[in-house]
């Protein structure tokens, strides 16, 4: 009896903490919202009608003059590139370097493991002058390549590749190295295979944080030509601030292309976090 | 294993890149620091440790290290205890499908680039014409106001956007570590007649020590460097500097005015900030969170 009456109770507490957490999300949803609808209201509906929340006519103006106005396909192509190539340079060097620390004996191991961890510390903004000026210096300014060049290791991808690595049985680097595999070989085909989850977790993440970065193309892009779309957003902004339709289309350009694939591979981003987390 | 020839041939190439595009501009920047520098000029100046004296007297310096030590405090902690709170409440809900959905919502807002949210939330919400928070206010019959010329309320609407765009993270990774703690620690402490609350606190919170002290190193570390939102909202500072943080005084310097030399002795303060927060950090989460 006395049973059924807590579990009576406890449902009714699971039906507050749904509506509460309902309630929360739909209010963290609105800013996401609201700019897609005034992406699709013209000019002159959101000055008339300013507590509507739909468009009075949904047209695609903002898009237009957002395509129209500003090199977007450019900066999409620069964006998927400068993403794609740091992100496969990434898993390639954090997974052998990671590979190296976990499977290898050789002399100062642990005081270079921490002086790569100590790299980690050091934010970005401390060293953003020198590295603005040596990016001058070797002629690759307002390249995609000023970008591209200091990204291509991270010590933070190293530390996780390495904790994975750690993980794959002693065993079977030895089985193969008995029959007749190299060191390169091992790596190919018995520890590549064996973290996976690790890869893909290091290359969404690292793709993430790229894609979305303002502060790097910041540094290193002048020309309009040569931007990508976060750093194309802010420009585009402060030349049409007053064309709030346009500026909003923009953003859902920025932001709708790592939402759809957030969603699409949301089990495997919700995976490789918590074990990036918990390792 | 043993293989010194594949060692060196990983190791040094890898270890170069690091040391060129991440110790040596720490060095260089210090260096720069000593000078008069402007990329400009033909010649540079040595000015020794005037640029340092030059920050003890400069008035904006300081107002951006406490700007920054306010956000970061606020910040942090409202992250922490929104996250936990959501975290814990999120997996007490039965049904396994609406926990990843609730997960999921939250942790929208985090995978869109910081400058496109921020411009939402400057065009959104914080727009004297039609913003949310205006319109809301005006239910009350409050004239609208420019938040833009305001001082605190507009480092709380910057805070507030901070942790709207960033909770979906720490959800995530709380939400594993309370699952990760077996439940008969709980059932025992029910029995002995905690309460839900205390329970939560006394029993689970301790026993997630390791997660939570990554959690608040990883945001604490994070939160010293948020950049996008204060250049969105308020690339200038603000009305009196009011929402200068240390991040943006660095990059208006060095690329507004081009005092590189002075923004590179206040991001050899910022560096040094960083250092000592995150070894007083270390040493409070090895004391208290050692149940592991």
């Amino acid at each position: 009896m006395k049973k059924k009456k807590n579990s009576h109770t406890y449902k009714r507490y699971h039906y507050i903490i749904i509506a509460f957490l309902s309630v929360f999300s739909a209010i963290l949803m609105y800013p996401l919202a609201w700019t897609i609808v005034t992406a699709f209201k013209s000019t002159a509906d959101i000055r008339k009608n300013r507590t509507k929340f739909f468009p009075t006519e949904w047209t695609l103006y903002g898009f237009r003059t957002a395509f129209e106005k500003a090199p977007v396909g450019r900066w999409f192509l620069n964006s998927i590139l400068i993403t794609a190539i740091i992100t496969i340079a990434i898993i390639l060097s954090s997974t052998l370097i990671g590979y190296v620390f976990a499977k290898f004996e050789f002399k100062g191991k642990k005081l270079l493991f921490v002086i790569m961890l100590a790299t980690m510390m050091v934010p970005g903004q401390v060293t953003m002058i020198p590295r603005y000026l040596m990016i001058q210096k070797i002629h690759l300014y307002n390249t995609i390549w000023g970008i591209i060049l200091p990204g291509l290791v991270s010590a933070f991808s190293i530390y996780l590749a390495k904790q994975f690595i750690e993980d794959v049985p002693d065993s079977l680097c030895e089985a193969a190295k008995i029959d007749g595999a190299g060191s390169l070989r091992i790596y190919w085909s018995v520890i590549l295979p064996n973290i996976r989850p690790a890869i893909g977790s290091i290359g969404i993440f690292t793709a993430m944080q790229v894609w979305n970065d303002y502060l790097n193309p910041l540094l290193m892009l002048n020309d309009m030509d040569k931007m990508t779309l976060p750093l194309g957003l802010v420009i585009f902004e402060g030349q049409r601030s007053t064309d709030l339709s346009a500026t909003m289309a923009m953003a859902t350009i920025v932001m709708l292309p790592m939402i759809i694939i957030f969603l699409l591979f949301q089990k495997q981003f919700v995976k490789g976090m918590t074990l990036s987390g918990i390792k | 294993m043993k293989n010194n020839r594949f060692t060196a041939a990983v190791l040094i190439p890898g270890f170069l890149f690091m040391f060129i595009f991440a110790v040596f501009p720490v060095i260089y920047g210090i260096g720069i620091s000593l000078f008069d520098y402007n990329p400009l000029n033909i010649q540079n100046t040595f000015l020794g440790l005037e640029n340092y004296r030059r920050l003890i007297h400069d008035e904006v310096f300081w107002k951006a290290v406490k700007n920054t030590f306010f956000f970061c405090i606020v910040a942090v902690t409202g992250n922490i205890v929104i996250t936990l709170f959501l975290a814990k409440i999120i997996s007490v809900i039965p049904s396994e499908k609406l926990r990843t959905a609730f997960r999921t919502i939250l942790f929208i807002p985090c995978i869109a680039p910081a400058v496109g949210t921020s411009m939402i939330w400057k065009y959104g919400i914080a727009a004297t014409d039609g913003g949310l928070l205006n319109r809301f206010l005006g239910l009350f019959g409050m004239a609208p106001k420019n938040w833009f010329l305001t001082t605190m309320p507009m480092m709380i609407i910057i805070i507030v956007y901070t942790l709207w765009s960033d909770i979906g993270y720490n959800v995530v990774l709380f939400t594993a570590a309370i699952e990760g703690v077996p439940k008969e620690f709980e059932e025992a402490a029910l029995i002995d007649g905690a309460g839900p609350v205390t329970c939560f606190l006394k029993i689970k919170l301790p026993l997630m020590g390791r997660t939570f002290a990554f959690v608040s190193i990883m945001t604490m570390a994070n939160y010293f460097q948020m950049f996008a939102q204060f250049r969105v909202f308020a690339a200038s500072g603000g009305k009196d500097n009011s929402v200068m943080v240390l991040t943006n005084y660095i990059y208006k310097t060095s690329f507004s005015s081009y005092d590189m030399g002075y923004a590179s002795a206040i991001a050899a303060a910022l560096f040094v900030i960083v250092f000592v927060v995150a070894m007083i950090q270390n040493r409070m989460m090895r004391s208290d969170w050692s149940y592991e």
